[in-house]
């Protein structure tokens, strides 16, 4: 009697538990891979670190001589991504301003459908139009031998995180509620003092936030920039030389990771180094969410 | 209503063991034959595997990749056949110790310092080993430095796996993995290698022979005895020109039946046809 009365609540926590214990499990598993990648990394990393003379910190590579100078790599992947988000932040956020703030929401729907189409192309297609053309551009502009240097890779590359960029900025900005603007509006504010003063500390962990997952695309992305940027592992000279060729660590790893066999030091090198793109990564996270939780206090 | 309701499931029952099966012989029945490696022995083989798979029914997939990651694929076992236009390394060997592999050489090719026409039409159409060197080197940097017109030498390197690359540097510099400091672009497959070098109007790489055409050309040698050698088919057959190799395909001495049957198409009358019609030049007559 007891039992059958009590029957129908048993079971609905019974469920309600499940799930939990399910979402538990779920977020237990993301956890666990994201260590288990790290782990992997790190161990793999170990016969190049170990090794003697390995040269890691120079500029030369040359796995026959044992040489892992990881130095140009990583130099040309900062350098690109400096160059890509030089070009893409301040294009992206004026189009986000000019998009939001117009406030025609056909106009609206209308740009964010074909930004949104622009950030699902497949990489290789940029990278295809990178070669075709934009290189060829380059080459011309700049009256070089070849546009398959830092800067093509560079720009080709802000081409390829504008939209991502832009479309989440200008969410950002468009989800300051309206009555922030009317109430300011009804103070006589200007327009661009209600942007500067109001729309824009209020959109501004948005910002950053879009920021960071575009700087995290330009970090990792392969295909594209392995096709135009030359492929040289060496640091241009002078440093800050944009109109030379380089190489990224992703690039590298693409052209050299089939050559390399598992568990040879070679192998070990290039996963070395996508240790410390992971890490660069972690870092930036890290660093914006402090940046971000600190400016929400003060709000 | 009623009866299909209770129909369903056991339906779906009879039809599972089916599904499966045809799945699982979709998986493993044809037993399909893979190659990767070498870009320069790719078009001879992959010739061959069409009129191989339209004569036999098996399907042979073939795969561009370079001759390093050709052997290595080979080796790790994800193919079959591994194609290479240089030899196994010693250090590849000796990656792999506890494996044994076959080489069969299936035609010839020449690797051939390779010009933008823009510089060939100039009057640079010959130059020694030594000279080749110096440009790679570093020492010279401007194509006046051998007749040509007053413009700075682009030079083109690739990557140092590829067999093109090995060959062409064990000639010049002596050493088939040796830095190129003088190298100011590194490219892949010959195809990345020949469209650099005719959207540049300065720059020296180096092609397999069936990659020239008029807008990229092939350099003579000078040998030291004076003597001229043009990249000519008659002078790559006779091994006159110093850049002659092989052009192989690799396999484990474990391989399975139809991978060798593969090996035996090529190297036959079929097989040889779709070499020379590729551009290179027979082993069998």
């Amino acid at each position: 009697m007891s039992g059958a009365t009590l029957s129908p609540a048993k079971q609905r926590t019974g469920s309600r538990d499940g799930v939990k214990t399910y979402c538990q499990f779920s977020a237990v598993t993301s956890i666990f891979i994201v260590g288990l990648i790290l782990v992997t990394l790190l161990i793999q990393s170990g016969p190049v670190l170990l090794a003697d003379n390995n040269g890691l910190l120079g500029t030369h590579w040359n796995p026959d001589e044992g040489l892992y100078g990881v130095l140009p790599m990583l130099f040309g992947s900062v350098f690109v991504m400096l160059i890509a988000t030089s070009m893409a932040f301040p294009i992206g956020l004026m189009t986000a301003i000019y998009i939001s703030e117009t406030r025609s929401s056909k106009l609206r729907r209308f740009y964010k459908s074909i930004l949104e189409l622009l950030a699902g192309i497949p990489s290789i297609v940029y990278g295809l139009i990178g070669v075709a053309y934009l290189n060829i551009w380059v080459a011309d502009a700049f009256d070089l031998q070849s546009g398959r240097i830092i800067l093509t890779a560079g720009i080709l590359l802000g081409i390829m995180i504008l939209p991502t960029f832009l479309t989440l900025s200008e969410d950002a900005i468009s989800s300051v509620p309206l009555k922030f603007r009317e109430n300011a509006k009804s103070l006589g504010l200007y327009r661009h003092e209600i942007f500067k003063k109001v729309i824009l500390p209020q959109a501004k962990s948005g910002i950053a936030g879009a920021g960071l997952l575009a700087l995290g695309r330009a970090l990792g992305e392969t295909m594209a920039v392995m096709l135009v940027i030359g492929s040289l592992d060496r640091l241009p000279s002078p440093l800050f030389n944009p109109l030379s060729s380089g190489q990224t660590i992703t690039s590298k790893l693409g052209r050299e990771v089939g050559e390399s066999a598992f568990g040879s030091v070679h192998f070990s090198a290039l996963v070395f180094m996508s240790l410390i793109l992971v890490c660069i990564t972690i870092a930036l996270t890290i660093l914006s969410q402090y940046y971000l939780t600190r400016k929400g206090d003060h709000v | 209503m009623i009866t299909s309701i209770v129909d369903k499931p056991s339906m779906f029952k009879k039809y599972v063991p089916v599904v499966l099966a045809v799945c699982l012989t979709a998986c493993s029945a044809p037993e399909a034959v893979n190659l990767s490696g070498s870009s320069t022995v790719l078009p001879a083989v992959s010739l061959a595997a069409d009129k191989y798979t339209s004569e036999t029914g098996v399907s042979v997939i073939v795969n561009a990749g370079g001759s390093g990651s050709g052997f290595n694929q080979l080796a790790e076992g994800q193919t079959d056949i591994g194609m290479m236009s240089r030899d196994i390394t010693e250090s590849e060997l000796k990656k792999f110790d506890d494996l044994s592999f076959i080489k069969t050489a299936i035609g010839r090719d020449a690797v051939v310092p390779s010009i933008s026409s823009e510089i060939y039409e100039a009057g640079v159409q010959a130059l020694t080993i030594a000279q080749i060197a110096e440009i790679y080197s570093g020492r010279v940097d401007n194509w006046s430095a051998f007749g040509g017109p007053d413009r700075a030498i682009f030079v083109i390197d690739k990557e140092a796996s590829r067999g093109t690359r090995q060959i062409f540097m064990g000639v010049v510099l002596g050493n088939p993995k040796a830095e190129a400091p003088g190298a100011d672009l590194v490219t892949g497959s010959n195809n990345e290698e020949q469209t650099a070098l005719t959207q540049s109007d300065a720059a020296i790489g180096m092609l397999s022979f069936t990659w020239l055409n008029e807008d990229v050309r092939g350099l003579s040698i000078i040998l030291p005895n004076q003597q001229v050698v043009a990249p000519s088919l008659e002078n790559i057959r006779s091994g006159a020109f110093p850049f002659v190799r092989d052009l192989t395909v690799v396999t484990r001495t474990d391989t399975k039946t139809a991978a060798q049957d593969f090996v035996d198409y090529l190297l036959g009358p079929e097989g040889q046809k779709a070499v020379e019609e590729s551009g290179y030049i027979k082993v069998n007559e």
